[in-house]
């Protein structure tokens, strides 16, 4: 029986260069239950995209047991890894990250390449998974076509076409005005609310905050459970 | 693969001056690699006739230039295995002026015999008689007739410059075969026309002996025998199978197969570099995309395929602009140039090659930046700017 959807046993994360150590994260421990909208707050540099990349298997820990949906991630090889990011993983970045010369149809549609669905099902949830964030209507339409919060949107299509039980979304407002903003995190809610995606969502605007239902503080590397000073 | 082909398109469309600039960069590589391979095609690899493997050619040990005595044709003639031979003196001369479109090949021959040693070309029966009996009559191959515009019955005036005579002709036969690039006249009107200015003894000198055998077993053999026979006299001479005789002429300009081979090596190796920095400029740019695609989850394998798919396409595209350049020039040029060679044309075996060249390059211009893309850690991509 699986209850946590990510559980982190005292991970470590460091960077070490011949000239400079750096402890990215220290000793974390936490577990997300299934369900969970959680929220990871923190100032610059306190290792939040560090500890999604690890959840995400884009990076390894130097130390500790990553548990996701049950499965231990540190046995699972690179390609594996790809494989099982591909089904279970949806990821939003801070800067978009389309691929410009798609079109947002197309965008959506690329993860669902390593699919065995016909060309004509992936359109189809491509689709889908654009109208789920208000966006039928721009389906052919560049990138660069589209307003901050609009690409936001196709990203966040982008992650969920897959159905992945998990969204990890760094600093997904990073980029965007208040009202934007808002859209993006009114349709995490709703991916977390109807269609019980557990998210994992790192920023450090206070404002988000209030769409989660659980929010942790990082500071240099370890969980804290007061604020010290949120950076506005 | 096929479905990430449209991947590799987009990706193509990225940049589209990169892109047309790469394609037509490859395409100019794989004209000029085509156009040497029409070179060779033309001097090496044309399928003669196969009357050409029953022939001889005995010329002067020395060099082309230097003449053999007319009685050695008697001689040969006598050898074991020749069923006839025919002296011939390649006439230089000018018709009407020095235009190209004017340039024929032309052969004082003996009349009787050189239907029968060159028996790969048709002539009408009354035409070779009428040939053969007018001293100052011509034969003409139709290819060229039609070129320069000769009918039957037309008289020409040919203006002498190795020799100082000026035929008065008339053509009596056109003939017709594979490559009928070539007209003859009488060796006695030449010998009667020179003895006035140079005297008898160089007036009836011969250029070359061509020499039909019985047998095509017999051609090393006979070759010694002729060659043996004249060995300590005044003028020795050299026989060699036409094909060889042909491919010695070629090759008085040099070692022209290790000439073209070094261009066609040189050609490649700068399209190699140049391509392998384009590639690898456009794959570093790319590297943030790189990670992002790896993200969503795709393997190594995928992303070295977008690279190295990529550099293939463009790879075929510059091969199908390039042999289309290489079969338009040698098409206008074989038309230009039709009164001195047949043939000049990319074969089938060489389009392939051009291809496979292109393909080649390519591939070897993407390994490695596809290797290095595919293996960059996601996180290092990502963080990746520029
Ligand atoms: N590849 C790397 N090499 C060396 N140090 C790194 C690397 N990636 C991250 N770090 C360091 O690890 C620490 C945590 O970085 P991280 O990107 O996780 O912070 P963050 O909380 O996401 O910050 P921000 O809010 O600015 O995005 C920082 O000190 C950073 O400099
Ligand atoms: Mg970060």
């Amino acid at each position: 029986m699986i209850d946590a959807a990510v559980s982190l046993r005292s991970i470590h994360k460091e960077y070490r260069r011949a000239d400079f150590l750096v402890v990215a994260l220290d000793d974390i421990t936490i577990d997300i239950p299934i369900g969970e909208f959680f929220c990871l707050m923190g100032p610059s540099g306190s290792g939040k995209s560090t500890l999604l990349h690890l959840v995400a298997g884009i990076d390894r820990p130097t130390k500790g047991q990553i548990r996701v949906l049950g499965d231990d991630i540190g046995e699972l090889n690179e390609s594996e890894l790809a494989g099982w990011r591909s089904e279970n993983i949806g990821y939003v970045f801070q800067t978009f990250n389309l691929i410009p010369v798609l079109t947002a149809w197309e965008n959506v549609e690329l993860p669902l390449l390593l699919t065995s669905l016909s060309k004509k099902d992936r359109l189809r949830r491509a689709r889908t998974a654009l109208e789920i964030v208000g966006l039928a209507d721009r389906l052919e339409h560049l990138p660069k076509q589209l307003s901050g919060g609009q690409e936001q949107r196709v990203a966040i299509a982008r992650a969920l076409v897959t159905d992945p039980s998990i969204i990890l979304a760094d600093e997904p407002t990073g980029e965007l005005d208040a009202g934007s903003a808002d859209d993006v995190l009114a349709i995490l809610s709703t991916l977390n609310k109807q269609h019980g995606k557990t998210i994992l969502m790192v920023t450090h605007d206070p404002r988000a905050q209030q769409y989660a239902r659980t929010s942790r503080y990082l500071d240099k590397g370890r969980m804290t459970e007061m604020p010290h000073a949120v950076p506005a | 693969m096929g479905k990430h082909l449209f991947l590799v398109w987009k990706n193509l469309l990225r940049n589209k001056r990169r892109t047309v600039l790469t394609v037509f960069s490859s395409a100019i590589s794989v004209f000029l690699i085509g156009a040497l391979i029409s070179v060779y095609a033309l001097m090496y690899a044309q399928d003669p006739p196969e009357e050409s493997a029953m022939r001889l050619v005995t010329r002067h040990k020395v060099s082309l230039t230097q003449a053999l005595p007319y009685y050695y044709g008697s001689r040969i003639a006598t050898v074991d295995g020749v069923e006839n031979m025919v002296p011939m003196n390649w006439f230089g001369g000018t018709y009407i002026d020095q235009r190209p479109e004017n340039f024929f090949a032309r052969f004082a021959v003996d009349p009787d015999q050189v239907f029968d040693i060159y028996s790969e070309y048709t002539v009408a029966p009354e035409q070779l008689e009428a040939f053969q009996r007018d001293r100052q009559g011509m034969a003409i191959g139709k290819t060229i007739a039609e070129r320069v515009g000769l009918e039957l019955g037309q008289r020409i005036t040919i203006k002498g410059d190795i020799y100082s005579f000026d035929p008065e002709l008339t053509v009596r036969a056109i003939f017709e075969g594979p490559d009928d690039l070539q007209a003859f006249f009488h060796f006695k009107y030449l010998e009667e026309g020179l003895k006035e200015s140079v005297g008898t003894e160089y007036a009836s000198q011969v250029g070359v002996y061509a020499i039909r055998l019985r047998s095509v077993e017999d051609a090393p053999r006979v070759a010694k025998a002729i060659d043996d026979m004249f060995r300590n006299s005044p003028e020795p001479t050299k026989t060699e199978t036409e094909a060889a005789f042909q491919l010695g002429f070629i090759n008085q300009m040099g070692n022209i197969k290790l000439f073209l081979l070094s261009i066609a090596a040189a050609i490649v190796f700068t399209m190699l570099m140049v391509s392998a920095n384009t590639v690898a400029m456009s794959v570093r740019e790319r590297t943030r995309e790189i990670g992002v695609l790896k993200t969503l989850g795709f393997r190594r394998r995928s992303v070295m395929g977008l690279v190295l798919g990529e550099a293939v396409l463009i790879a075929l595209l510059g091969g199908a602009v390039g042999v289309t350049i290489t079969v338009a020039v040698t098409t206008a040029m074989q038309d230009m140039a039709v009164q001195w060679f047949t043939g000049f044309t990319l074969p089938p075996w060489g389009i392939g090659m051009c291809f496979a060249m292109a393909v080649v390059v390519g591939l070897g211009s993407s390994t490695v930046p596809a290797l290095i893309a595919s293996r960059t850690k996601i996180v290092d991509a990502l963080r990746h700017t520029g």
